[in-house]
């Protein structure tokens, strides 16, 4: 399979590199309001995407990481607002199952907050990032080269016999 | 890169469970009883009376007079608290002992022998208020949920729900707890116009007792010897300026002469 080439730091315009360090930091902007609606940071990050996807690989690539990693961390937080309104409402113990649950979506949340520094640092400097998992997904939708993707590798065959 | 990617996602997944389950196994957490609604206190505490009467040891005493009063007595002392999450129940059984102690969810268990003990219905009221103040305060189901955690305290299992049965009616609270709901105490005898230093008189005569084995298991008494600080403070209480006291209004002795 094969990919574009990176482009390099110096080769990236510093409005791309902003645009691209915007990704991570969207979601600081709307925490306040994601603390108790979770899906509102993953919308913010969806809109982030789709205005800013046209701006280049650099900065989809960037963007798309960005989304993909909140949609577990969007996930973990609902599914813990979830729990706690059940168990308030239906009067369910908390259990250890839960303070477990609990304690791993703080984890999430703390590595999804240092990752986000970071990628958006080395976006800033135009330099490339990459999650574990997120990265990858990320970097080969944007960068690979495959006829579904790139004009240039469009051609009409005849259908198969 | 396929399977690059799956082995990522298969080490994030590895990781996150790991955390849940290493933090589910382990409960370092803190056990506080603020998790555990009144409500559900409450259904516990129902379970628990029943289960405790069922036991010889505590044997409902059933006497209309005896009964009638020591409700009239709660009353006068819930219309002092002014409003509470907790509906009280004064159950009264049948024992020698001098002895009354709080199960969850607001059930107070009151023995004849204190009744007999206690010379005026002021002086029993003195206890009731005390107790109450252990459930206001959420000293019995803090115990509980310190020593047997949430999880075995809602425990549906016959086997757990008697040994922790057992457990309720030795109770014993530390002398933070025991101060918190003498002062507790005076504070709402004032509210009901009663003599909130009548405590300090139960004290007294507790201590004179000492050495009654009818007095072994009344966890009123449990932080001797500093029991004379707690008579020295409930003293000291002061009263509002405005305070009139106003008599129970109960022939005392005609009901103890009922046990």
């Amino acid at each position: 399979m094969e990919y574009h080439p990176l482009p390099q730091p110096d080769e990236i315009e510093v409005r791309v590199k902003e645009d691209a360090m915007g990704a991570y930091l969207m979601m600081f902007a709307t925490a306040a309001l994601g603390l108790p609606l979770p899906i509102l940071n993953l919308v913010a990050a969806m809109v982030y995407y789709f205005v800013n996807r046209d701006k280049g690989k650099f900065v989809q690539f960037h963007t798309l990481q960005s989304l993909y990693s909140q949609i577990p961390v969007t996930l973990l937080n609902s599914g813990l607002v979830a729990w706690v309104i059940v168990n308030l409402v239906k009067d369910f113990d908390f259990s250890s199952l839960f303070w477990g649950y609990l304690i791993m979506t703080g984890v999430a949340d703390l590595i999804y907050f240092i990752f986000s520094i970071v990628g958006a640092v080395r976006a800033r400097k135009g330099l490339f990032y990459y999650f574990l998992f997120f990265g990858k997904i990320a970097y080969h939708q944007v960068y690979r080269i495959g006829p579904e993707r790139d004009p240039a590798y469009l051609v009409n065959r005849p259908p198969r016999v | 890169m396929q399977r690059s990617i799956l082995g990522d996602l298969g080490i994030l997944l590895g990781f996150f469970g790991l955390i849940w389950l290493i933090a589910s196994l382990f409960s370092f957490y803190p056990e506080d009883p603020k998790f555990l609604s009144v409500e559900k206190e409450t259904r516990l505490g129902e379970t628990y009376l029943e289960l405790v009467l069922l036991n010889p040891m505590f044997k409902e005493f059933e006497n209309e007079r005896v009964d009638s009063s020591i409700q009239s007595i709660g009353r006068r002392l819930e219309e002092g608290l002014g409003g509470s999450e907790y509906t009280y129940h004064f159950v009264v059984f049948q024992s020698d002992m001098i002895n009354a102690f709080t199960l969850p969810g607001g059930n107070i268990l009151i023995s004849t022998g204190l009744i007999r003990f206690c010379d005026s219905a002021e002086e029993l009221a003195a206890v009731m208020a005390h107790e109450m103040g252990h459930v206001e305060k959420r000293h019995v189901i803090s115990r509980l949920v310190k020593e047997l955690g949430i999880e075995l305290l809602s425990s549906g299992d016959p086997y757990v729900l008697g040994e922790v049965t057992g457990m309720l009616t030795s109770t014993r609270f530390d002398r933070k707890q025991e101060e918190e709901a003498d002062l507790f105490a005076c504070e709402l005898l004032e509210r009901s116009h009663m003599e909130p230093r009548t405590l300090a008189s139960v004290f007294r005569r507790l201590v004179q007792e000492e050495g009654n084995e009818f007095l072994e298991h009344f966890e009123i008494i449990s932080t001797h010897p500093n029991f004379k600080s707690r008579i020295r403070e409930v003293l000291s209480y002061e009263p509002g300026v405005d305070f009139h006291p106003i008599p129970i209004g109960l022939d005392w002795d005609s009901i103890r002469s009922q046990l």
